[in-house]
């Protein structure tokens, strides 16, 4: 069937040969080879087993998810979880071992579908094992490395005005010239219609130049109710640009401590672990099984069919889920993971985790909580 | 009916009111024009569309091989692309030198494989990209700062790209090609010959950050997914809250006590498009997609009231009108909207019995109760039975 009849649309696609590759949307040959290799997804070069190799699993739901074990476990203590049992296994081990024991766990892995896939990486993930593996592999990183410029800013500006931080922070300085207070931004904004919230007031708190408004605004919810959409932006008649300031003054709040003031301010240290995690573990922002059921009951009961089989169906639509490759779900490279881990590092990142995770302990201790704890109830 | 209803939005607008010349109003957007180029592109794919719909993200690289361009397909292993790091900077859990380094890295890796277009699947990527690029115009010494700090954490050097582009500038740059080469079915309803009414609804961080460099079309009149839609056959609508925000907010969507704030936005988009009667929402923002079309499901628990409007992006909707399978390659099974409904409008053919299968044909375990939910969904309200 020649493809002129196809593309004329005189042919029905049942009757379309089945090796016509554009037809089903299969990755093309180039030099010989496939681009993408369609049965195991891995770019020429990636990790991969034998062409013999027969699958050890017939598929990843024979691996349970959930470990019993507390350290691994995703629940409150209210919910059964034992945060004693959980804290003395953690703080008895030593740095050496707990790191080795999350890699070993991690980089496990079993011959599934022609390719390799890491069972572990589930189990792995957002518990307080992770937690605990990150907070001393990140102070061992400190010791080994040292301090970069930056590392070294941040650190000095931690203990600076409020104002001297407005003048010289990379984001805050460009981000607004003369505001007029004409309220456009407040118009637009989607976050001022919900929320009580105003960002022509932030503007004007900031312009004041008043340390002791601007340490209050810190402390209050109101800068952490912006969506970050830059419609303010869009719509500053003077090219200002209201929701860099916000950023700006949230990462403020954050170095100095403010932030667990506020109800909004304190999810950080979910955001810390739940995206620097993702990072700092798995060099992507949200990992594919974040979306936990539980917590996402508002998605619906399609979703709630496709949750219960994520890698099978991942893996039919061309997916990597926890695999070597390049599509979704895929697991990186440890040296590309290496390379991220060190331009965070240098960054001065690691100043701003110090901090979220020092008030959170803080707060947690005043509270009388146990810090897992403290992480499922704000 | 009122014969007001009947007239088409821009025929009723002039006949009645004169308000605006509806051919000048159609080309406000080319005042905006965007320098795409046609081939040569590194792509850096998305998490959040990773996390949602699988099957739209593997379908980019398979669009690329069709229309035959060069993209980043023989990259070395150990210099796989990461995230942008932009939901951490926009989550504010990262500094900005940090972000700076990650996008830096990733430019430093396309110049590596010889590409100058970086061209991103996601819109927080694509705005991040942006401001890093403009943080380095209105910064004096940044560039030097970043080189040194670059090579100090990795042992790489980076100039500035080129181009920056979005993959739907990419699409719709091809949208024609697209059209004409590989599409056997157009956006028309089958029965009445009607063109299907479709919603474009565009990233925030694609228009409204930079409109006059970045953005096709501008902040207002962005045209890469109206274009897009009237190529293949559709048309687009106009209603009062076309360009407001889709609610996904970052903190304000992931975690979750503070959704509500997310599905506030998208019942106050629902609500405003409603009247005019879509048939479809396409977007080219992950975040769009998984939030519009997720939180119609919670509109309908909260308020009762089902809009059920498919949400699809822009690689899917192609996906579909090339006759790809919807549930293999575009990977239809993952909406929460049901996207049948607008399947059957056009006339594309599909066996629903297989949505939910592994892959290799298996049936899935699932619980009675929630099959016969999933099947339900969407289809109550409009009268459809279920199969």
């Amino acid at each position: 069937m020649a493809k002129e009849e196809i593309k004329k649309g005189r042919t029905k696609p049942e009757d379309w040969p089945q090796d016509v590759y554009w037809k089903s949307g299969t990755y093309r040959e180039r030099d010989g080879k496939a681009s993408l290799d369609p049965a195991r997804q891995c770019y020429p070069g990636q990790p991969s087993p034998p062409e013999d190799a027969v699958d050890e699993i017939d598929s990843p739901s024979e691996i349970p998810e959930e470990d019993l074990e507390p350290w691994f476990s995703r629940e409150p203590s209210w919910h059964g979880r034992d945060a004693e049992k959980c804290r003395q296994y953690l703080d008895n081990l030593s740095d050496e071992e707990i790191i080795n024991e999350y890699y070993k766990l991690r980089d496990e892995k079993v011959v599934w579908g022609g390719a390799y896939y890491y069972p572990n990486i589930k189990k792995l993930f957002l518990t307080p094992f992770e937690r605990e593996k990150d907070r001393r592999e990140i102070a061992l990183w400190q010791k080994k490395y040292g301090k970069s410029e930056t590392e070294e800013w941040y650190e000095e500006a931690r203990d600076k005005s409020c104002v001297w931080w407005i003048e010289n922070h990379l984001v805050a300085k460009h981000a607004f010239n003369s505001c007029m207070s004409c309220g456009t931004c407040t118009a637009a904004c989607p976050a001022a219609e919900f929320y009580d919230y105003n960002p022509r007031l932030v503007m004007e708190i900031v312009q004041s130049r008043d340390e002791e408004k601007i340490v209050e605004l810190l402390k209050s919810d109101t800068i952490w109710y912006c969506a970050q959409c830059g419609t303010c932006k869009l719509r500053c008649p003077r090219g200002n640009n209201p929701f860099a300031v916000i950023s700006s003054l949230r990462q403020l709040s954050q170095l100095k401590g403010y932030h667990v003031y506020s109800t909004h301010g304190r999810q950080q240290y979910v955001g810390r672990h739940l995206w620097g995690g993702n990072y700092w573990n798995r060099g992507c922002s949200i990992y594919f099984r974040n979306t936990l059921l539980p917590f996402h009951l508002d998605f619906g009961p399609r979703f709630a069919r496709y949750a219960l089989n994520k890698d099978e169906m991942y893996r039919r639509v061309g997916g990597c889920p926890d695999m070597d490759g390049s599509m979704p779900g895929r697991k990186v490279h440890p040296d590309t993971l290496h390379q991220l881990r060190r331009l965070w590092q240098v960054g001065g990142t690691f100043v701003l985790w110090d901090q979220i995770e020092k008030y959170a302990r803080e707060q947690a201790k005043e509270e009388n909580m146990d810090i897992d704890d403290y992480f499922y109830k704000i | 009916m009122d014969e007001r209803q009947m007239l088409s939005q821009d025929e009723y607008m002039t006949r009645q009111t004169n308000i605006y010349n509806v051919e000048a109003r159609e080309n406000i957007w080319r005042r905006y024009i965007k320098e795409i180029p046609e081939d040569g592109y590194f792509l850096l794919p998305s998490c959040v569309l990773a996390v949602g719909y699988p099957g739209s993200e593997a379908t980019i690289p398979r669009l690329f091989d069709l229309l035959d361009l060069d993209w980043n397909w023989n990259l070395k292993p150990e210099s796989m692309c990461t995230c942008c790091s932009g939901i951490a900077y926009h989550g504010d859990v990262d500094t900005i030198e940090s972000t700076l380094l990650t996008t830096a890295r990733l430019w430093s890796v396309a110049q590596e494989a010889g590409y100058e277009t970086i061209a991103v699947a996601c819109v927080t990527s694509f705005g991040v990209h942006s401001e890093c690029f403009d943080l380095y115009r209105e910064e004096t010494g940044l560039k030097q700062k970043i080189d040194k700090l670059l090579m100090e954490a990795c042992g790489r050097k980076f100039e500035l790209p080129r181009y920056i582009v979005h993959v739907s500038d990419v699409i719709y740059k091809h949208r024609l090609r697209l059209r004409d080469e590989f599409m056997t079915y157009q956006l028309i309803e089958k029965e009445t010959g009607r063109p299907l009414r479709g919603v474009d609804h565009v990233g925030c961080h694609y228009n409204k950050l930079f409109p006059l460099e970045r953005s096709l079309g501008g902040g207002e009149y962005c045209e890469v997914l109206s274009g897009m839609i009237k190529a293949w056959g559709g048309k687009e609508i106009d209603y009062p809250e076309r360009r407001h925000c889709c609610g996904m907010g970052f903190r304000q969507c992931m975690l979750t006590p503070n959704r509500g704030f997310t599905a506030a936005s998208v019942n106050k988009k629902m609500v405003s498009m409603d009247p005019f009667e879509p048939d479809f929402i396409v977007t080219n923002c992950p975040g769009c997609q998984v939030y519009l079309d997720k939180e119609q499901w919670a509109i309908k628990e909260l308020k009762g009231k089902e809009y059920f409007i498919p949400v699809l992006t822009y690689m899917e909707l192609a996906g579909l009108l090339m006759g790809w399978d919807p549930y293999d390659i575009v990977g239809i099974q993952f909406h929460t909207v049901p996207v049948e409904p607008l399947l059957d409008k056009i006339g594309i053919p599909y066996d629903e019995s297989r949505s939910w299968l592994g892959k290799d044909g298996q049936t899935l375990p699932c619980l009675d109760e929630l099959r016969e939910a999933t099947l339900a969904a969407g289809r109550t309200m409009r009268g459809i039975p279920l199969p």
